[in-house]
């Protein structure tokens, strides 16, 4: 388990620096997939046969396949804006980063002294500041897609670790969620494109009043 | 099945005409006030009935689910003017919304029979949560109806003024309600009644519901909206708002003073009191300024309702220092000036409207001389405004004559010098504003239906189609009878204030009687008319006998002939008030010289005069420039990036996160 964590906190971190969309969402899904093996570690410690697989495998078709697949086919369209360019400098969101990670291992101690989870769901946290301050930092459309998803992911990790398993029904719910955010989304994304001729979120400030 | 329920299913009848086909619009609109005619006689039926044959059960008392519906003696009597004025003024409207035909005709139908379900509502409301339901459906169906009109703009500007106001006074009621709940088991009224508040809370709670009603009433200074949105809204509308709507404000402030505060405080009676005064003097002062008949009349109600809650205020005083048994007179007072005013006011209400559909115009300066073109109008006109004015053998006169009966009580029993000197005074601003309402009228009347015509609009005014005649012609009727009789009214009134535990009836056949003074106060208009009719006689005869002659000729005036253009106008009439008052009114006066080709004959002068409502002016206008001010510092943060907006929300949790594990 702490190598997983160990490599979430890294995959995150790169998460960070990449500016690239291809390659981001690429990291998304491996981010996933570190989910994924959590969520069937989790799974065998609680329950057994196929109970203790069906949300790992869930994670594995939804968040590793479909979605990267549906952002990849966006970006496949977004041909004749190749240049990716953030008006916040990269290294802000890592310097960031790293500061939400000492904050959220304060905030795990503090509430939770003591716990056996603890760099888990302090990595949780992590994962969900950092998605958010994704959001925030990036410009365009898709890397702030990305930061969602991350978030989420944060989120489904820390009540996957709080709960240890949630029922199936509201595991369900969940990635229905997830799966019609995203395609709402890129829905939503490609308008923009064909509107503003970009995807830079930056021209919705024209839409105040 | 319980009449009154079957009244309500018949105003929802009447509000689904509006989903009616465009083509049948006028049958939609027949149906929808024929179905409010119906309603109405029955509440009216069944609230008269109560009335007269008080029982020991609830007049209503059902429910459904969370839902309750409760109607005592104090609902009931606002239920029989509710119905009488629902009656009268749906008839009136059968004809005078004609003139809406193609102009969302079917809405204006629909929407005044969810107004009056609405207003019954709230006084068969029996819990808070269906008061404030039902007081909320009847703010925005009111709001609806007043901005029927929406093309005009100061239609527009005048209901969303109105939507405002009439939403702070239902955030001020909730606090009153919420805060009484706080001590009480359930929200039912029956439980608030037996809520436990300490002291402090119960005095909040006074304030916010008295701000709450006083919006609703318009008293001063929370009055703003009423001249405003009186004149925007359809006629009928404005009738039905005044007469009624503004009544059901009473009927909460009762309500809450009666049954869920436990025993009166003073200074609650005297801010009541005060407030009441000063209401009914402004706003008699701006009234007397007006030229648009509608403004006139909507000043005028906020005066009436100034001398309701003067009245209430000085039960409420009675009450604090112990004399419960006197403190009748006023609240009876108050009761039957409810209802006289909300007769007269929905004639003359009416009546402006007739003027209005003859002469397509709402300024009396443009008017003159309609007597000869409308005779019916003109008469009932004359008898509402009379009554308006409070002149005796008028309805209008008995509820003051209580009131001023409750201050003379309230001089002649108080303990300390204060409370005497504050009687004292409140006898002289009676009267002022009743010398100042009677000039009011005489310059409304007089300068409408009086003299020569002062503009072509007059030349084409005809009379009125007959319901529209049926309609005024009862509230006529209604005015004299009630003026020449008013005893069977103050009776059943009283009873309704008393509940029945005093035996002691102010009113017989013949008149009033009041001896809570100490010595008797007698008003019996029988008296006061035959001795009237004798009088006349006399000097009837002295003139017959006496042969005197009469000569008929033109007015001398100095030797040519009189023009329409040298008669009193209605600014000339109130001008001597506008100079006495000036330090209240602070008119807005301007002369503009304006030179003609040639230098030494005849200059051409501009005159401007503006009295603007100083509270407007001196209260809401620099609020509401400190508000838009603090709003665009506000504005700041909102940039218009989502990023950004993401942003805020990413500190928050920070912050939360922080703070949590702090």
């Amino acid at each position: 388990m702490e190598y997983l964590v160990i490599l979430l906190l890294l995959i995150v971190f790169v998460q960070t620096r990449i500016m690239d969309l291809k390659r981001s969402i690429y990291c998304l899904s491996l981010q996933a997939l570190v989910i994924a093996i959590a969520c069937l570690v989790v799974g065998f410690e609680h329950a057994e046969g196929f109970e203790a697989i069906i949300p790992s495998l869930m994670t594995l078709t939804i968040k590793v396949v479909c979605i990267p697949y549906i952002m990849l086919r966006l970006v496949g369209q977004i041909t004749d804006e190749t240049e990716i360019k953030s008006n916040i400098n990269v290294n802000y969101s890592t310097a960031a980063s790293a500061l939400f990670l000492l904050l959220s291992y304060m905030i795990i101690d503090k509430v939770l002294p003591a716990t056996a989870a603890r760099d888990i769901l302090a990595a949780s946290i992590f994962v969900i500041l950092t998605g958010l301050n994704l959001i925030v930092m990036r410009r365009r459309a898709i890397m702030q897609m990305v930061g969602l998803i991350t978030m989420e992911n944060g989120i489904y990790l820390l009540g996957l670790m709080m709960t240890e398993g949630l029922p199936l029904v509201i595991e369900l719910g969940v990635f229905l969620d997830v799966l019609i955010a995203v395609v709402v989304l890129v829905i939503l994304t490609s308008h923009l494109r064909l509107s503003f001729k970009t995807t830079d979120t930056n021209v919705l400030r024209k839409l105040k009043g | 099945m319980n009449l009154l329920l079957l009244a309500l299913i018949i105003y929802c009848v009447g509000a689904i005409t509006m989903l009616l086909p465009k083509k049948i619009e006028l049958m939609a609109h027949y149906i929808a006030q024929a179905c409010a005619i119906v309603a109405s006689g029955l509440v009216l039926y069944k609230a008269a009935f109560y009335l007269l044959m008080p029982s020991e059960e609830l007049l209503l008392d059902t429910g459904w689910g969370v839902y309750t519906l409760q109607a005592d003696s104090w609902s009931a009597a606002f239920l029989c003017l509710t119905g009488l004025a629902g009656i009268v003024i749906s008839i009136y409207a059968i004809d005078y919304a004609k003139a809406f035909l193609g102009k969302r005709l079917r809405i204006l139908g629909g929407l005044w029979n969810v107004f009056l379900l609405s207003m019954v509502g709230v006084l068969l409301a029996g819990d808070a949560f269906t008061f404030l339901l039902t007081w909320e459906l009847m703010a925005v169906s009111s709001f609806l109806l007043v901005n029927h009109e929406s093309e005009k703009k100061e239609t527009w500007s005048a209901a969303f003024q109105y939507l405002v106001m009439t939403h702070l006074g239902t955030a001020a009621i909730m606090i009153g309600f919420f805060i009484i709940a706080s001590g009480a088991d359930s929200l039912t009224f029956a439980d608030l009644a037996r809520s436990k508040i300490s002291p402090v809370m119960q005095n909040i709670a006074f304030v916010a519901a008295f701000m709450g009603f006083a919006l609703k009433a318009g008293l001063v200074p929370l009055h703003v909206w009423l001249p405003n949105a009186h004149p925007a809204a359809p006629t009928h509308v404005s009738a039905l708002m005044s007469g009624v709507m503004l009544k059901i404000a009473v009927y909460g402030f009762g309500r809450f003073v009666f049954q869920f505060f436990n025993g009166f405080v003073e200074w609650q009676g005297i801010l009541v009191l005060v407030i009441g005064l000063i209401s009914a003097f402004l706003s008699v002062l701006y009234a007397i300024m007006e030229k648009d008949m509608k403004r006139i009349l909507a000043y005028s109600s906020v005066e009436n309702m100034g001398i309701i809650f003067s009245a209430i205020g000085t039960g409420m005083i009675l009450m604090s220092i112990g004399y419960g048994r006197l403190a009748m007179v006023a609240f009876t007072g108050a009761l039957v000036h409810s209802f006289n005013h909300s007769i007269m006011k929905a004639l003359m209400f009416m009546a402006s409207g007739a003027v209005m559909h003859a002469t397509g115009s709402k300024n009396i300066e443009k008017m003159g001389g309609l007597i000869k073109y409308m005779p019916w109008t003109a008469c009932f006109t004359l008898i509402g405004s009379m009554a308006l004015a409070a002149l005796p053998l008028t309805n209008g006169f008995v509820g003051e004559w209580l009131t001023l009966q409750g201050f003379a009580t309230l001089a002649t029993r108080a303990d300390g010098h204060l409370l005497r000197l504050l009687a004292a005074a409140a006898f002289l601003l009676f009267g002022l504003t009743g010398a100042l309402a009677l000039g009011c009228f005489v310059r409304l009347y007089g300068t409408a239906f009086l003299g020569k015509s002062r503009s072509n609009i007059v030349e084409k005014a005809h009379e009125m189609p007959f319901f529209m005649l049926l309609g005024m012609g009862i509230e006529t009727v209604l005015v004299v009878v009630l003026g020449f009789i008013p005893g069977p009214l103050v009776e059943t009134l009283q009873g309704v204030i008393s509940g029945g535990r005093f035996n002691t009836t102010m009113a017989d056949n013949f008149g009033i009687i009041w001896g809570g003074t100490g010595s008797y106060a007698i008003f019996s208009p029988i008296l006061l008319g035959s001795s009237l009719i004798v009088i006349f006689l006399v000097i009837y005869l002295a003139y017959k006998i006496g042969g005197s002659f009469v000569y008929q000729d033109v007015t001398w005036n100095c030797g040519t002939y009189p023009t329409e253009r040298q008669q009193y106008t209605a600014t000339g009439f109130s001008k001597p008030l506008r100079r006495a008052f000036s330090f209240l009114l602070k008119p807005k006066r301007e002369a503009i010289y304006l030179r003609k080709e040639n230098a030494y004959f005849g200059k051409q002068v501009q005159y401007k005069l503006a009295v603007p409502d100083q509270f407007t002016e001196r209260l809401y206008a620099p609020f509401q420039k400190h508000l838009v001010m603090t709003a665009s510092v506000l504005r700041k943060i909102q940039q218009g990036s989502v990023r950004l907006y993401i942003g805020y929300a990413m500190v928050a949790l920070i912050i939360v996160l922080v703070w949590g594990a702090m």
